[in-house]
């Protein structure tokens, strides 16, 4: 049995009597720790995808097994760290208070917070050890991202779900970021779900990407990444690297409508 | 270091010690205009009755108001203790009702369907028209006016503190329930904080809206307070005791707000309006 298995997910959204299906049919295996990314055109349903593994949404139909419990089941146990688009960090609190935040709800859920200085650690690991006591408002828009995703990692859920995280950012910004969850991940060794629409960053982090067509959602293809690790800036060069993003972007040509 | 790719605000020392030197001087140089302005007032006054001779029970000079004011100021100052607890207490009243009808209609838009036009009901009675109903079934004492002064206050802060309760960042909603966090978990961590913002600014307003509901209450029927030394000295056309009164009020509304503005600053170091003086 797979770490995170989804048979036959079904979703649709009703919108003024009208339904649009948003997944069809989805089938889906993760494997403990692996980096998977979600790659798609906007409006594919990956983010429900996301959802409905988090527990956010429900699928209508279908079932969704996380180590082998229902996702909410596994939401109450705190298996989640959820990293969304925008980094949904609370402004009234400083960058450390808002790390500690997963350790402050939902306690029956029964962890050891972390020593402060685990979490200093962390921050310094995304180059942000010098403002923990900052507000987050006063952090720009990477830097922010960055304290998400110290959050997700700190938090102690061994199941991350990554929302589009880096896609607010600027190109430049965007491709250090890559390269420093990419870091973060080789250190701790959690299981990542990474929704997407850059396909260098799916190459470049991923075990495997799983290609989804446009709507109603459907896995269209999916594409183990066997570079190897720890991957590096060099690493983008090479031909086999060039090659995998040919063939995602091949894919996902094939959906275009000209 | 990895932040040389971003700017943060932190991380201009330079700048931010010139700014925060410019902010002081500002603090400072901003005590001397309101009271150049108050001075100017002050000479103004004098020398229009002074020159125009006009009939001190129509507008006393500003040098007599004054020293009526020091030498009776034990007399004003009980008056104005009345005012001040009746228009406070009633603030702090109107204010938690509000507060805590504010978290139940946030919470379900049944009970805000069902509440809110009696909330309404209540902002759109003309308080004035209601205050002589108040003083005869609660007599002249304290009650009356802290119902009255609580009644100003209530409205703009349900108002508010509903708003504050529910506009809150989707996305902040969304990261709190993917950790499986309770109601109350997200009342207390997310929308009580949002909210503040909110309640200060309400604050701000009511604090002296409650020391006018105070003396409306004292108008209607009293023995003490501000409000009933205007009254008196009305009746007995004793003009300069009834402009001293009224400084009285008008400082005891600098002061309230002040006070709330103070709390504020403290509160809510993070916001950015806190640094603003609206």
């Amino acid at each position: 049995m797979s770490y995170i298995e989804l048979t036959q997910v079904s979703k649709q959204y009703r919108r003024r009597g009208q339904a649009t299906e948003a997944l069809h049919l989805i089938d889906l295996n993760i494997e403990k720790g692996k980096f998977v990314s979600i790659i798609g055109p906007s409006g594919c349903g990956k983010s429900s995808l996301l959802r409905i593994i988090g527990g956010l949404v429900k699928q209508d139909c279908g079932e969704v097994l996380i180590n082998g419990r229902s996702p909410l089941e596994a939401q109450k146990q705190k298996q989640f760290g959820f990293v969304p688009q925008s980094p949904a960090l609370f402004p009234w609190r400083t960058v450390l208070q808002n790390m500690q935040l997963p350790f402050e709800v939902n306690r029956q859920a029964a962890e050891q917070p972390p020593q402060r200085e685990e979490l200093v650690k962390l921050l310094e690991m995304v180059g942000l050890g010098e403002f923990t006591d900052a507000y987050a408002k006063e952090l720009s828009g990477g830097m922010q991202q960055r304290v998400g995703i110290a959050r997700a990692f700190g938090s102690g859920a061994p199941i991350l779900l990554m929302d589009e995280p880096f896609s607010a950012l600027d190109e430049i910004t965007r491709e250090k970021m890559s390269y420093l969850l990419l870091n973060i991940w080789e250190s701790y060794q959690k299981t990542v779900v990474f929704v997407t629409h850059n396909i260098r960053e799916a190459v470049l982090l991923s075990d495997e990407v799983i290609i989804m067509s446009p709507r109603p959602g459907r896995i269209k293809a999916r594409i183990g990444i066997e570079l190897p690790r720890p991957r590096s800036a060099e690493l983008e060069e090479s031909e086999q690297f060039q090659q995998y993003m040919a063939d995602i972007r091949a894919y996902l040509r094939q959906d275009w409508q000209v | 270091m990895h932040n040389d790719d971003h700017e943060s605000k932190r991380h201009q020392p330079a700048k931010a010690k010139l700014s925060k030197r410019l902010k002081r001087l500002y603090v400072k140089s901003s005590f001397w205009p309101p009271l150049a302005a108050f001075a100017g007032l002050f000479i103004v006054w004098e020398l229009a009755t002074k020159l125009f001779a006009i009939n001190p029970i129509t507008l006393p000079s500003a040098s007599a108001i004054a020293i009526e004011f020091f030498q009776s100021f034990t007399f004003y100052l009980s008056h104005a203790w009345v005012t001040f607890y009746e228009a406070v207490l009633g603030f702090l009243l109107g204010l938690s009702v509000a507060f805590v009808m504010g978290i139940v209609m946030a919470h379900s838009s049944v009970l805000e369907r069902t509440l809110l036009p009696l909330a309404v009901l209540a902002n759109v009675t003309p308080i004035m028209a209601v205050a002589p109903l108040f003083i005869l079934w609660f007599g002249f004492g304290t009650l009356p006016k802290v119902l009255i002064a609580a009644i100003i206050t209530f409205f703009p802060m349900l108002i508010n503190s509903i708003m504050g309760f529910r506009s809150i960042d989707e996305n902040h909603y969304e990261y709190m329930r993917s950790l499986h966090a309770s109601k109350a978990e997200i009342f207390m961590k997310l929308r009580l904080p949002n909210s503040l913002p909110y309640l200060f600014s309400a604050a701000k307003t009511c604090v002296s809206l409650s020391v006018m509901g105070a003396v409306v209450g004292e108008w209607s029927g009293s023995s003490e307070g501000l409000g009933n030394v205007i009254m008196m000295s009305g009746n007995y056309m004793q003009t300069t005791r009834m402009f001293a009164a009224i400084f009285m009020l008008a400082f005891m509304g600098i002061v309230l707000t002040n006070v709330v503005r103070y709390i504020e600053r403290k509160v809510l170091d993070w916001h950015v309006s806190a640094n603003s003086w609206n």
